[in-house]
């Protein structure tokens, strides 16, 4: 029998068709279908100066829009040639790694809804909001920060920002680690339903392209950030990886990756240098690429200039591989339904990033558009 | 069992017990921190109207220039208005407002000060009402508000209020019915245009042969290298993106009118030198009915008038291809459709 | 008597349907934290849910990619009466940065259906659209609800 889920329905946030195929209560396989919300961003940021176009990469996506907007004015920086000044590098380390928090805390968070453990839920918002409060207070809103320009950062850090984001800081660190026990090792949630649920081995992980954390729980011990010329010259970070690849390597992956990016943001506040925080840059005709690693894993951004306005312009996200990864690999063989949504929650999908086409028939009707995988076929047929 | 026990441990803790007790919704929840840029405020006796702001508005819809009514004592104040449906609280346009102090605030963006500036224009903009399809698309992208109106079934640009940024340019789906005209060296410019359609005259009249061979609905069509003309126009003012402007504006409408004479057909009846209008067909009797250019209006009476054939009419239009490597224009000739006269 | 029953009924609970028509999903995550402990959103009595068929409001976040254009009209037709449509952010008022040339986007939503209430601002703040419903929502449904009687 197959179970449509979707688009809009009470277990997911953004708009996106599952169909499961069940025998009884099992899932056998799944099939996912895209092009709910594609807005075409790409098409009409080609033509724009790239002070217009900073501000619709950031609304890509509104989870991870701070990553974006990074990419987006490194890749004009490579093209120059030239680095934002190094207190700049630092305060996006900073608002990167913020982001980051705030990002997986909602993504486990989720994912606790999912498998109907309120006070987790609950206990990860509150934990979420704090954070959000840091944002805010550094960058001047929430959620679309407009905080990157191409040679830096728009506004400095003062020093009362730093004491109350290192307040914060302190008292998260304080108090995560009792929420990630009760997940851990806690009577009702350690390993009961996310134990060897939705399992993805390494090579499956490397057959879909898995990026982020999802790749790395399942042991690809992989990182953007290690190629990153801020993190690897300047602070002292660990790649978090996991091998089991179930639901429980996922969630665990993210709240250790939380440690990390605490630790990153407190190096930061100590170590930060004096300087400039923008300059200017004069941008020359050109194509660059570059990449950067998104809280959902790796995002590329490749854009061709021709020094004033942006000529051409292509956007890759990890989500697209995720949620590949999730339906072809992840979904197969789970015991219930309800795990098979716990399981989507945990791939941390992010609609918005991946919405990229929408395939339209001759006589302008919207054909289902399941995946990257299944494109080849789709388009013969 | 083990549950339990674990949710009377929680319940237990000192500070879960106390948070408990003094439940209530925070107070500090509606603040918002120094840096939060909520919509933009205007502080309209600053501004200059030099439409910064909608130039760098990354969204469609969000900002407008309005100009107050004027009134006895004084010009009426131009400000921009936030809309705030469309606002998307960038703070863009605050950053590169250049009035000081700034006549856009807005959270803390208003204290950078960025080298961001539109330049100032050289142009005014004129709408040709001869190709004007009355589309209206002019009128929903000028970021100004009221400066494209609609006077007596005709669309106009009122000038005192344009801002000459150039959008409706971009929108005009038909070509040349808007123009950016360049304001500076009206009499240098004037004489580019005469030295562009002499010399665009000249290269026509030198086809002839070719053109009298058009037949019925036949187009005639060669290609002219630009490359002299802009030389020469360089000579009486050398500003290369003028000439391109004033080449273009000029062969978009530019209808050359031609008169061909075959002189063989020609009987000398002298039935078209009393028709001529203007005096310029003359006969003698050595050389028989001869045209002279110079005085020539291209009105057609003779052309409606010859009995024989002798003369023929034809209409050329011209398209200047700017963005090839070598500069051509490119010239389409054809017949006209005039009847004519039994 | 029934009338004023039925009153306090629909202003004490007010399930809510959150539908994304193609944003970017900042505004869904600040509707997603209106949920934590700190903004409380179901001390009012209102209640996240995202089924159509049982919702009271529906809060719009997008502004109309391709595909939602009978979509969310059939969302609309399942909803039970008396209902509210409330659309939140920018992208369903005036389709944001999205809604310029080459774009994929039928804005504004209130051309499909009719929207009654809205809350501007991208995103607006958990505060601003938590103040917006409770000034709008409650009565609004009441008011609907005797409309119809």
């Amino acid at each position: 029998m197959i179970l449509p889920i979707g688009p809009v329905h009470p277990g997911l946030k953004e708009p996106l068709r599952l169909k499961l195929k069940t025998r009884g209560e099992k899932v056998l396989s799944a099939e996912i279908d895209y092009g709910y919300i594609h807005r075409g961003i790409e098409r009409i940021m080609q033509g724009k100066t790239w002070q217009k176009g900073i501000f619709l990469s950031e609304r890509v996506c509104g989870i991870c829009s701070y990553i974006h907007t990074q990419t987006f004015a490194e890749t004009f920086e490579r093209i120059a040639g030239e680095y934002a000044p190094l207190r700049a590098q630092y305060l996006r380390v900073l608002t990167n790694e913020l982001d980051r928090i705030q990002s997986h805390l909602l993504a486990n968070s989720t994912y606790f809804k999912a498998m109907e453990h309120e006070t987790l839920f609950m206990y990860m918002l509150a934990l979420r909001e704090p954070v959000m409060d840091a944002i805010e207070l550094l960058t001047g809103n929430r959620v679309n920060m407009g905080w990157n320009v191409v040679g830096g950062v728009k506004m400095d850090i003062k020093q009362t920002h730093m004491d109350q984001i290192m307040q914060i800081m302190n008292k998260l660190e304080s108090e995560y680690g009792r929420y990630v026990e009760i997940y851990e090792d806690g009577p009702l949630v350690g390993g009961l339903r996310s134990k060897d649920v939705g399992v993805m081995t390494k090579e499956e992980a490397i057959m879909a392209r898995a990026v982020g954390p999802i790749g790395r729980a399942s042991g690809l011990e992989h990182d953007v950030r290690e190629q990153h010329h801020t993190y690897k010259d300047n602070f002292d970070w660990n790649v978090v990886w996991r091998k089991e690849g179930d639901n429980f390597a996922r969630t665990m992956n993210r709240f250790d990756e939380v440690w990390e990016s605490i630790s990153l943001i407190k190096q930061v506040i100590n170590n930060i240098p004096e300087g400039d925080v923008r300059k200017k840059i004069d941008i020359p005709a050109g194509v660059a690429e570059w990449r950067n690693e998104a809280p959902r894993g790796e995002v590329t951004y490749s854009i061709e200039t021709n020094g004033n306005l942006i000529k051409n312009i292509s956007i890759r996200t990890p989500s697209i591989m995720n949620i590949d990864a999730c339906a072809k690999y992840m979904l197969n063989d789970v015991a219930t339904v309800a795990d098979a949504v716990a399981t989507y929650a945990t791939s941390d999908p992010c609609i918005a990033c991946a919405e990229r086409v929408t395939i339209l028939d001759e006589s302008g009707r919207v054909r289902d558009f399941h995946g990257v995988h299944n494109i080849n076929s789709k388009l013969k047929g | 069992m083990s549950s339990v026990i674990w949710y009377l441990y929680e319940f237990a803790r000192k500070s879960w017990a106390e948070n408990f007790a003094a439940a209530k919704s925070d107070k500090e929840i509606m603040d918002a921190p120094d840096r939060f840029r909520n919509f933009p405020e205007v502080h309209k006796e600053y501004c200059i109207a030099c439409g910064a702001c909608t130039a760098a508005c990354p969204a469609p819809m969000a900002i407008k220039l309005v100009r107050d009514e004027d009134n006895a004592h004084e010009d009426g104040f131009t400000y921009p208005v936030i809309n705030n449906r469309g606002c998307i609280r960038c703070g863009f346009c605050a950053e590169v407002c250049p009035t000081d102090p700034k006549t856009l605030t807005c959270g803390e963006n208003h204290l950078i000060r960025e080298d961001f500036t539109i330049l100032p224009v050289d142009k005014k903009f004129v709408i040709d009402d001869y190709l004007c399809i009355r589309c209206k698309k002019c009128m929903k992208t000028c970021k100004v508000g009221d400066a494209i109106v609609e006077e007596d079934n005709k669309i106009v640009i009122d000038q005192s209020k344009c801002i000459s940024c150039g959008e409706c340019l971009k929108t005009c789906p038909v070509k040349g019915a808007i123009k950016g005209i360049h304001i500076s060296n009206v009499e240098e410019q004037k004489e580019i245009i005469n030295l562009v359609v002499n010399s665009l005259e000249a290269k026509i009249e030198a086809e002839q042969d070719k053109i009298k061979d058009i037949v019925g609905s036949d187009v005639y069509s060669f290609d002219i290298s630009a490359v002299e003309l802009i030389e020469d126009a360089k000579k009486i003012l050398d500003d290369d993106e003028l000439i391109d402007d004033i080449i273009e504006n000029i062969t978009d409408r530019l209808k050359l009118r031609v008169i061909t004479w075959d002189k063989d057909k020609c009987t000398n009846c002298r039935l078209c030198v009393k028709e001529c209008p203007s005096g310029a067909i003359k006969y003698t009797s050595e050389e028989g009915v001869v045209r002279n250019p110079d005085k020539c209006l291209r009105c057609s009476i003779c052309y409606q008038t010859c009995p024989f054939g002798a003369i023929g009419y034809y209409i050329s239009r011209f398209l200047y291809k700017r963005d090839e490597a070598e500069k051509i224009i490119h010239v389409t000739v054809k017949t006209s459709d005039l009847p004519v006269r039994s | 008597m029934l009338d004023g029953l039925k009153d306090i009924i629909r202003k004490s609970s007010i399930h809510v349907c959150l539908v994304n028509t193609g944003g970017c999903n900042g505004c869904d995550i600040e509707v997603v934290a209106l949920l934590s402990p700190r903004y409380d959103l179901e001390q009012y009595g209102i209640y996240v849910h995202n089924n159509p068929r049982e919702a009271d409001v529906l809060l719009i976040t997008g502004a109309m990619a391709e595909q939602w254009k009978d979509k969310l009209q059939k969302i609309y037709a399942k909803t039970p009466e008396p209902k509210v449509v409330v659309a939140i952010g920018n992208c369903p008022l005036t389709g944001d940065v999205f809604n310029q040339e080459g774009s994929s986007v039928h804005a504004p939503v209130s051309d499909w259906i009719p929207v009654d209430a809205e809350v501007s601002g991208c995103p607006p703040r958990p505060s601003e659209i938590l103040a917006a419903i409770l000034a709008v929502g409650p009565d609004a449904i009441a008011a609907r609800g005797r409309q119809k009687l």
